[in-house]
């Protein structure tokens, strides 16, 4: 198994003393798609919140490449090459669709960003590249708050895809996509890992797991259960019990 | 004895702080609502008080009419100013905004009715007596802590107590409830602003009584709505109503080391140190900023 | 009359930098400060002490007033890195009444109650600028400067940050945006605007003192803004243009007595700012809320 690209050893959190996330360790391996399974309430977000610094750990650590990113800033983490969405999407509303992917490409918390013109264009490269592969370049003037679902949902990995990011730790990217939408999805996801992007995903839909993932972790009340492959997890019907029991109630 | 005087004034300006504070907690724990025209219900209700002890009404009858007009005053801006803001957008910016503009309103209509100076309505309460050597106390001092305590006693009451008490409460503890709630959380508001709007009336008439009332107190009473509320914990009635009573004693207090021009900015002060240090106040929760 | 013209131009000129000032805070960066009719105070006392004591040089009074206003917005960029909304607000409102006490108290750098008066004429390059004709041409240049510099701003990649943290902040820290930075970049760059618009004010009243720099001066401030529409280049000018041109309009409706214009004009703000909340949040200039 080849080195590993993040690393989370014995990660734990908790809030007023229920246990979120518990020991937890994962490796994402360079290439390797790693799907976060579990019932909701699982600790699958707390987990990619440790992960990028937006909550600190009380125990445990987060390495990247062997450098270790336990408890770095939010907007550190991202500069190294971790880029995120999320499951309520946190758009920026009032700004265009063009300006939401603009701001992903934009490190630099300054008056103006390093590189010069030359940059720009790179940048503005970058961005007319996201629009097109998420099929938005016609909405590119378009606000935020004023496009529809499914186009929310691609503006938001518009954003990541615009980073240019090694790691894409993805928040339920597909839920609520008519299934026309999710075979764009699935072929976007194709695309970025034949580029050699490392990718782990919340993901609900069982099919679109299948579909995409090399791995599974299964988390259930903060602890990971199991992780192997697709196939194996999902024939343990002890976890299927566990995933589905959560979901009649 | 300097001391003990100025302990009792700020005792007796901070128990009416205290009640126009809980006022606005309340209404700001059951609604999530910025309610700053809240010093607009103090300026309306003190007013109220003067003109009709200037008809010549009976007191009973003055403090009657007031508490009728701050209750409406609140109710009318929940329906008609937040009520169709918050059906398109509730942002807080907005409301805040609407709210401001309804104080520069009413700043501007008291004005144009009465005129930019102070009135007051004379009264024996205020007529102190000597009760210790050195210790003046006038008999509005056993009025404001007196009526407070008891409001403030009937209020937690009725909270605790009754149906529509525990569905404020609820509604101020878990603010998802207003979303789950939808329809019914509509007449809990209304009683939120209607209650809330009452707690000014004590207020607003012992301002009038003593130090007079002017068009432009509205500001003064936001601010010190505000700063108790940030103090004492935001939503919290109990945490507001005590920071109100801290803000007025040390108000007054701070004559002691300093001069009296700087006993306003003394509260302001504490609501900057809070704010910065300890966002969460007394008796609140931890914000997350 | 033409002097009463020129008078009111001038003000226009300076309202209109401290109000797209008040917009990239307000606007732009989401921070909704009560504090500004402070920092545009600090900047007019900088200004009014640096040409009583020292010279009345315009530019070396610009940047006295963006220095001194720039160092204390650490005040206010405090409170803007550990809180937001509400409790932004209030610490703002704080410290909007502190600085009002420190105007009035503390007369060595002040002149306390009764303000600092005499301020000479502005001097530029060494030029007598103080001339009404000469001062408003140099306000306005001042606010054309300002707004383009705004406009570069804001249409390049910080301008784009700010607003990212406006609308979604912790995404904009998962895209790097270092949000403390920010912060402390946007108040920054806000107060020091606001405290070239009060050197420019400093001397065009030539008499400074507390009561100018109130609680209201921030409403107002911010009022401009709003009406005239948040988040645009062209919002906070015609917010400008609307309040101070609505007195002189007033002045000329004979059923008003003149001692009311000021409160008939402050009712008519007040309400222009609840109406707009309820029926165009955008404001005038602003997109309205769309739907598709």
């Amino acid at each position: 198994m080849s080195e590993a690209l993040l690393s989370v050893r014995g990660l734990s959190k908790s809030f007023g003393g229920v246990a979120a996330v518990q020991n937890v360790d994962m490796d994402l391996i360079g290439g390797v798609v790693t799907a976060l399974v579990g019932p909701n309430g699982a600790g699958k977000t707390t987990l990619f919140n440790l992960v990028t610094g937006n909550i600190a750990p009380d125990t445990g650590e987060v390495h990247l490449e062997g450098r270790p990113i336990t408890s770095t800033k939010p907007h550190d983490v991202a500069r190294l090459g971790v880029a995120r969405s999320f499951q309520d999407l946190r758009l920026f509303g009032k700004m265009t669709v063009h300006e939401n992917v603009m701001v992903a490409t934009e490190p630099a918390t300054w008056l103006w960003q390093p590189g010069g013109p030359e940059a720009k264009r790179e940048r503005l490269a970058r961005v007319d590249e996201a629009l097109e592969r998420t099929g938005l370049a016609g909405l590119a003037r378009a606000r935020a708050v004023d496009l529809s679902y499914a186009e929310t949902k691609f503006l938001s990995m518009a954003r990541v895809i615009a980073t240019g990011a090694r790691i894409w730790l993805l928040d339920e990217p597909s839920s609520g996509l008519d299934p026309n939408s999710r075979k764009r999805f699935v072929r976007l996801i194709r695309d970025a890992i034949a580029a050699g992007v490392t990718i782990c995903l919340i993901e609900h839909n069982l099919d679109i797991v299948t579909e995409l993932a090399d791995r599974i972790a299964f988390l259930d009340q903060g602890k990971k259960l199991a992780e192997g492959e697709p196939q194996a997890i999902l024939r343990d019907p002890t976890l299927i019990a566990i995933y589905f029991g959560e979901r009649r109630e | 004895m300097l001391f003990i005087q100025l302990l009792a004034s700020g005792i007796q300006t901070g128990a009416l702080y205290a009640l126009t504070a809980a006022g606005f907690a309340l209404i700001f724990g059951a609604t999530r609502i910025f309610h700053v025209a809240h010093g607009a219900s103090f300026v309306l209700a003190g007013y109220a008080f003067v003109a009709a002890s200037a008809l010549g009404l009976h007191w009973a009858a003055a403090v009657l009419l007031a508490t009728a007009v701050a209750v409406a005053f609140g109710m009318l801006v929940d329906l008609l100013v937040y009520r169709p803001i918050q059906r398109h957008e509730a942002s807080f910016f907005t409301v805040f905004v609407a709210s401001f503009g309804i104080v520069i309103c009413v700043q501007a209509l008291v004005q144009f009715q009465f005129g930019r100076g102070s009135v007051a309505v004379s009264t024996s309460l205020t007529r102190s007596a000597e009760l210790l050597p050195g210790l003046y106390i006038a008999p509005v001092f056993w009025v404001a802590a007196g009526v407070s305590l008891a409001l403030f006693t009937a209020v937690s009451l009725f909270l605790e107590r009754t149906n529509a008490g525990l569905g404020l409460r609820a509604l101020s503890e878990n603010p998802e409830l207003l979303r789950a709630y939808g329809l019914s959380s509509r007449r809990l508001s209304a009683l939120a602003f209607g209650l809330g709007s009452a707690l000014v009336v004590p207020g607003a008439i012992l301002t009038a009584a003593t130090t007079g009332i002017e068009p432009a107190a509205s500001h003064r009473v936001m601010l010190i709505s505000i700063a108790a509320s940030v103090v004492g914990g935001i939503g919290s009635l109990r945490g507001a109503a005590l920071a109100g009573l801290m803000l007025g004693v040390v108000e007054n207090l701070v004559v002691l080391v300093l001069d009296t021009q700087w006993s306003e900015a003394a509260s302001f002060v504490v609501l900057f140190v809070f704010i910065v240090f300890r966002p969460s106040g007394l008796f609140g929760k931890a914000v997350t900023s | 009359m033409i002097a009463y013209i020129v008078n009111l131009a001038t003000l226009v000129a300076i309202f209109g930098i401290a109000a797209a000032s008040m917009n990239l805070l307000i606007g732009y960066a989401g921070i909704f400060s009560l504090a500004h009719g402070a920092f545009f105070g600090i900047g007019a006392f900088a200004a009014a002490q640096l040409a009583l004591n020292l010279t009345p040089d315009l530019l070396l009074a610009f940047l006295a007033a963006a220095s001194l206003s720039i160092a204390l917005s650490l005040c206010l960029a405090l409170p803007a890195l550990r809180v937001r909304g509400e409790y932004f607000i209030a610490a703002s409102l704080g410290l909007q009444m502190f600085a009002v006490t420190v105007f009035h108290e503390a007369p060595s750098l002040t002149g306390g109650h009764g303000g600092l008066a005499g301020i000479p004429q502005a001097t530029l390059l060494g030029i007598e600028v103080g001339t009404p004709w000469r001062f408003l041409a140099v306000a306005a240049v001042t606010l054309v400067l300002s707004l383009l510099l705004i406009q570069i701003l804001m249409r390049g990649s910080f301008g784009r940050a700010l607003m990212a943290m406006r609308d979604a902040e912790s995404a904009a820290m998962a895209f790097g945006k270092n949000i403390p930075l920010l912060k402390t970049l946007a108040v920054a760059a806000g107060c020091g605007l606001v405290g070239i618009a009060g050197a420019l004010y400093a001397f065009h009243i030539s008499f400074v003192i507390g009561d100018s720099f109130t609680l209201e001066q921030s409403v107002l401030l911010q009022a401009m803004v709003i009406i005239g529409g948040a988040g645009t280049l062209a919002g906070p000018l015609v917010g400008t243009l609307l309040i101070l041109l609505l007195p002189a309009a007033l002045t000329f409706m004979p059923m008003i007595p003149p001692t009311e214009i000021g409160t008939v004009q402050q009712f008519l703000y007040g309400a222009a700012m609840t109406l707009l909340m309820i029926f165009r949040p955008g404001g005038i200039a602003g997109q309205s809320v769309g739907r598709r």
